[in-house]
């Protein structure tokens, strides 16, 4: 009977429109999360997937010595796919000419992602045996020979490749590669015991798969065996897919913040309806167990639909906003199942949390209010509800974004707000007795219907700051990640490296440089040097620690150390002076973590056989994301002008440049000429790498504007159910009014100073929770730059009045309008 | 429709029931002593101004409040011993309400809102009976009808069809008329009487208006929380007269 009642109760509620709101509500909790979850793991697996084509694998584990065969057992067991690959320097010989290269030796399945691209086109092909393939520089260098001799055998060259996929990114690789197949290693005869060499072990997995092998594989490496993703560190695009994955998460955790707002908001206007409803059904001898059956069947109906539009809408979101992504990235497809168990479970959770305490008030309701009409029953401390709705909020957050940080912040925040509002409602309640009800001044009007009905605007405000304070959130960080990014990649953003210049090629390749109208970084000087000792203790290797060696485990390789006057650009000091005396260095922050390092410190070098110390009067911070030359060591000139040196630079040229210049020559052309001039320098094309960081910044830009957009619709929502939940006590006021001979323009008026004030003392209150969750949020998740947004402190609050007003009056404008008689009807 | 019913046995048996509430000031006497006997098929009119604990005694009778002491016996049974479950039984099973203000589901058909009860009571065939109960309050024409789209005086009707359509032993009707112009409250008084008398079922009717009270077989005054039943003999010869009544209201 009461699954009848409450089938009838739900059908003809919603034919009238009572339910929109709390549908509506639950529907964009549901649709938010489902669309961005989906749409955010689209463009995360896309986003990966186009990186790991960078690194050609998902995984990577870098080796100085074979890899212990219990690694590749995990990987098989798990059913990963893998290849080994060597890299090793070593000389090729062609008649007179010889030169130095990067041998890459591949076994069969290289590469894992991506594709090899060879001067006529792309190929998933390998070298075939006794068979090389050559970067197109090495075949410049030789001249085009037929074959090469390395080591003990010769190759015949038969392919020349404009790019590996993961030719990755180092300006200082600077010898040409040359690509074979790993089982012509053994005949050359160069890999003796104790030659240098690289093993590289590339992985490719699905998800589930990656992440058991990195739990399973990790320990069983020693410290000398490194362990690549894509995130991990070096790689420039780690940082911008991190933060635009933590700003997606963030951003969708807001919405469904301000989506469980309007829940919490339209499920207290739902049982408020019903509480006469209630009162007549116990009064006729409905027992508890039937109200509580009815009603609780009533709201998962309601629950149910949310739901059901909910996912709907996210999957149709999903579809128009791939309809709009490049189509490799739309290609890619993730799984519905996460997407869609995120939606109803956040359908379900925030339906229940968020109304459970307004049922119990609701279920609470005596019979008697059939005759006393102002009996409500249960007087449970609003801190139920908000700790319920603080619960429920906390526990999505966390289920969805699974970062405690960024649940934390929305939770402290939330806090603040509920803080700054409890001293607001204090202080309007308690200072505002003064004032009267003159029916003469529309401000006074204002200020009295404020007051009296302070409890009911400290819950409209909640809704009206948080709606505010996410759309000041998202917007700042949003702006503040572009900005980021945009300075990381500026349309000038170096695309060639010039490495191996020879110190008397400096000038003439700096006139050859500014004749072509072509803008280079400083040229930076490079002397490779080893870091030998920290305060004259000496530096172990990493090999040595493992061996149980004692001492600080130093970087076992030569580094690339640079000397100038000034600071570089993209660079931070954050601590001490940079480069006053002559034997000064300046370090770079990471590295100096790493080892230890402070200022002051005494640092001890080998260069070229012989030990000089320096002393750190400096430490830099470097965004390594920038495509410059970056440098952990800068040392004065003082300092390095006796060891010998090459230079490097970097610059950005492209044919629309040139054109724009008055140029004649093509990028190419250009390029061309350089490399005839100065056949000794290395130039290496970033280019496509530089295209593809763009391309991945756009894609994100593009669903950082969608969440956008999705924020904003839920606050209309809330700010609309705000509205709705005081109009019921507004109509029976403006009524008495009315009556009492107040004109229509003195209570539009009056009405709209009412909604205005609510709206700026709204917008002051978000400035400053929205200050807070930023300065919270730059700090802890997404290592921004905190600054106050000074203009804000005076545009919300007014743009708060204006919204509001507009609102309000606009929603109040029936009542407005009405006659006394047909009010206090409608009343 | 009729009860099975002895006019002899009491329907409802108030002994020295008091009820007071604490407020701001102190404590606050709202009935005092008050002692009635109700038999059943009997109609009774309680009088009184506003204040004066009309419609307290109306939803202690109904099992709706709790009193402070004193004792209700409604249908033979004791309502001290019951607590909340027990008292929603006994009102499905024996009683039922008219209001003032109607009191329908503003969401639910004419049809719908007479259902109600009977479907809370598990009554089988719940819909033909509501039907009959419309056609019997004329409203065979608006089963469809959702409570804004009728007549004041149609809601109430609704109200009455859904007050009989379980057969209650007592009806409690808080002001009836009080929201309808003289000749629509005259119409529901008319309806109201007539069905009660069919159905047997016993009246209370909480009520200012004296015209209306007077249909009843017994008139109680209620004034500062006593009951007193002044045109017990002869309601002509009583001392306070109607006009006296409606004075005080």
């Amino acid at each position: 009977m009461e699954w009848q009642i409450a089938w009838r109760l739900f059908k003809r509620e919603l034919a009238q429109g009572q339910l929109i709101l709390i549908v509506l509500a639950i529907t964009l909790a549901v649709l938010s999360v489902t669309g961005l979850a989906r749409v955010s793991e689209r463009l995360q697996v896309a986003i990966n997937g186009e990186a790991s084509n960078f690194i050609a694998a998902d995984r990577i584990i870098d080796s100085p010595v074979e890899l212990d065969s219990q690694v590749l057992t995990v990987a098989d067991e798990l059913g990963l796919a893998h290849v080994t690959n060597m890299q090793f320097n070593s000389m090729v010989y062609s008649g007179d000419k010889f030169q130095l290269v990067t041998v890459k030796a591949v076994g069969e399945g290289y590469p894992l992602k991506g594709d090899i691209e060879l001067s006529n086109g792309v190929t998933r092909a390998l070298p075939s045996k006794g068979q090389a393939w050559f970067e197109n520089r090495l075949g410049g260098l030789l001249g085009y020979p037929k074959s090469i001799e390395l080591g003990n055998s010769e190759l015949s060259l038969t392919e020349e490749i404009s790019r590996l996929p993961d030719a990755g990114f180092n300006p200082f690789a600077s010898s040409p590669v040359l690509l074979i197949r790993l089982d012509d290693v053994a005949a050359t005869g160069i890999i003796q015991p104790g030659s240098r060499v690289t093993y590289l072990y590339q992985f490719t997995g699905n998800a589930e798969q990656l992440t058991a092998f990195e739990l399973q594989a990790k320990p069983l490496l020693n410290n000398s065996q490194r362990w690549v993703d894509v995130q991990s560190g070096d790689s420039p695009i780690a940082s911008a897919v991190q933060r635009a994955e933590r700003f997606l998460l963030l951003a969708s955790l807001l919405g469904i913040a301000l989506a469980c707002a309007a829940i919490g908001i339209a499920a207290q206007r739902y049982c408020q309806r019903h509480y006469d409803v209630v009162a007549m059904l116990k009064t006729f001898g409905a027992s508890g167990k039937q109200i509580r059956v009815l009603f609780g069947l009533h709201l998962s109906l309601v629950t149910l639909l949310g739901i059901a539009l909910g996912l709907l809408g996210g999957l149709l979101l999903d579809i128009g906003i791939t309809a709009f992504l490049p189509p490799e990235i739309a290609a890619y497809s993730p799984p519905y199942l996460r997407p869609v168990l995120l939606g109803v479970s956040t359908g379900l959770i925030s339906a229940f949390m968020f109304s459970a305490y307004p049922l119990m008030r609701l279920l609470a309701i005596p019979p008697l209010r059939v005759l006393q009409r102002q009996l409500e029953g249960l007087q449970l401390g609003m801190w139920l509800h908000l700790l319920l709705s603080l619960a429920a909020m906390a526990l999505l957050g966390y289920l969805y974004s699974r970062s405690l940080a960024l649940t934390m912040t929305v939770v402290l925040a939330v806090l603040l707000l509920g803080f700054l509002l409890s001293v607001l409602g204090f202080v309007m309640i308690r200072f505002g007795h003064g004032i009267g009800m003159k029916t003469t001044n529309p401000f006074q009007l204002a200020l009295a219907g404020l007051r009296r009905r302070a409890r009911q605007n400290a819950v409209q405000l909640v809704g009206f700051s948080s709606a505010l304070v996410l759309l000041l959130t998202i917007l700042a960080l949003r702006q503040d990640l572009l900005n980021e990014w945009q300075k990381q990649l500026p349309e000038n953003a170096p695309n060639y490296f010039l490495v191996n210049i020879a110190p008397e090629d400096a000038k003439p390749l700096n006139d050859f440089l500014s004749l072509n109208h072509i803008n280079a970084t400083d040229i930076y000087p490079v002397v490779r040097g080893r870091l030998t000792h920290i305060n004259d203790e000496e530096l172990i290797s990493g090999k040595q620690a493992e061996n149980g060696a004692e001492g600080r485990v130093g970087i076992s390789r030569e580094l690339n150390l640079t000397y100038r006057d000034t600071l570089p650009p993209n660079n931070k000091l954050l601590e001490g002076k940079f480069n006053q005396a002559a034997d000064d260095v300046s370090v770079e922050s990471g590295v100096a973590d790493r080892l230890g390092i402070i200022l002051g410190d005494k640092l001890t070098y080998s260069i070229d056989n012989q030990s000089f110390s320096v002393k750190v009067a400096s430490i830099r911070q470097v965004q390594w994301e920038t495509l410059q030359p970056n440098f952990y060591m800068i040392f004065t000139p003082e300092a390095l002008a006796p060891f010998a040196y090459t230079s490097m630079a970097s610059f950005h040229l492209n044919d629309a440049q040139l054109a724009a210049d008055g140029s004649l020559l093509s990028a190419n052309q250009v390029v061309l000429q350089l490399i005839q001039q100065f056949p000794t320098i290395s130039i290496i094309d970033v280019g496509a790498m530089v295209e593809q960081l763009r391309q991945i910044i756009d894609q994100v830009s593009l669903s950082l504007s969608l969440v956008l957009a999705l924020v904003l619709l839920a606050s209309a929502l809330v700010l609309i159910a705000q509205t709705e939940a005081g109009m019921a006590t507004r109509q029976r006021e403006l009524a008495v009014l009315r009556t009492f001979g107040a004109s229509g323009w003195l209570l539009r008026v009056s009405t709209g100073i009412e909604f205005a004030l609510l709206g700026a003392i709204a917008g002051l209150l978000a400035v400053i929770v929205a200050e807070f969750a930023l300065y919270m949020l730059k700090t802890q998740v997404f290592e921004l730059v905190v600054y106050m947004h000074w203009p804000w402190w005076a545009i919300t609050p007014v743009a708060g009045a204006v919204i509001v007003a507009i609102l309000g009056v606009w929603r109040c404008r029936q009542l407005l309008n009405m006659s006394c008689s047909e009010m206090l009807k409608a009343g | 429709m009729s009860n099975n019913i002895d006019r002899n046995t009491s329907a409802i048996t108030v002994t020295n029931l008091n009820k007071t509430v604490v407020t701001q000031e102190g404590e606050l006497t709202i009935l005092n002593g008050i002692n009635i006997e109700v038999k059943q098929g009997d109609s009774i009119a309680i009088l009184g101004p506003s204040g004066s604990g009309k419609s307290t005694l109306l939803g202690l009778l109904a099992a709706l409040d709790t009193p402070t002491s004193g004792e209700i016996v409604l249908d033979g049974v004791a309502l001290s011993g019951l607590n909340e479950e027990q008292k929603a039984a006994l009102r499905k099973q024996k009683v039922s309400f008219i209001f003032q203000s109607f009191m329908l589901v503003d969401t639910l058909t004419a049809l719908e809102n007479v259902m109600l009860p009977a479907e809370l009571a598990g009554v089988k065939d719940a819909k033909q009976k509501a039907q009959t109960m419309l056609n019997r309050v004329g409203l065979s024409h608006r089963l469809n009808h959702l409570p804004k789209q009728l007549s004041g005086g149609e809601q109430q009707r609704v109200a009455i069809a859904r007050a009989f359509i379980c057969e209650p032993k007592v009806l409690f009707a808080d002001e009836p008329t009080g929201n309808l112009d003289i000749v629509n409250g005259d119409k529901i008084a008319d309806m109201l009487f007539a069905l009660n008398q069919e159905s047997d079922t016993t009246l209370v009717l909480v009520t200012h208006d004296l015209h209306l009270a007077k249909r009843c077989a017994r008139q109680l005054v209620m004034e500062n929380g006593h009951l007193s039943e002044p045109y017990a003999d002869n309601l002509k010869a009583a001392h306070v007269s109607a006009e006296h009544v409606e004075e005080v209201n």
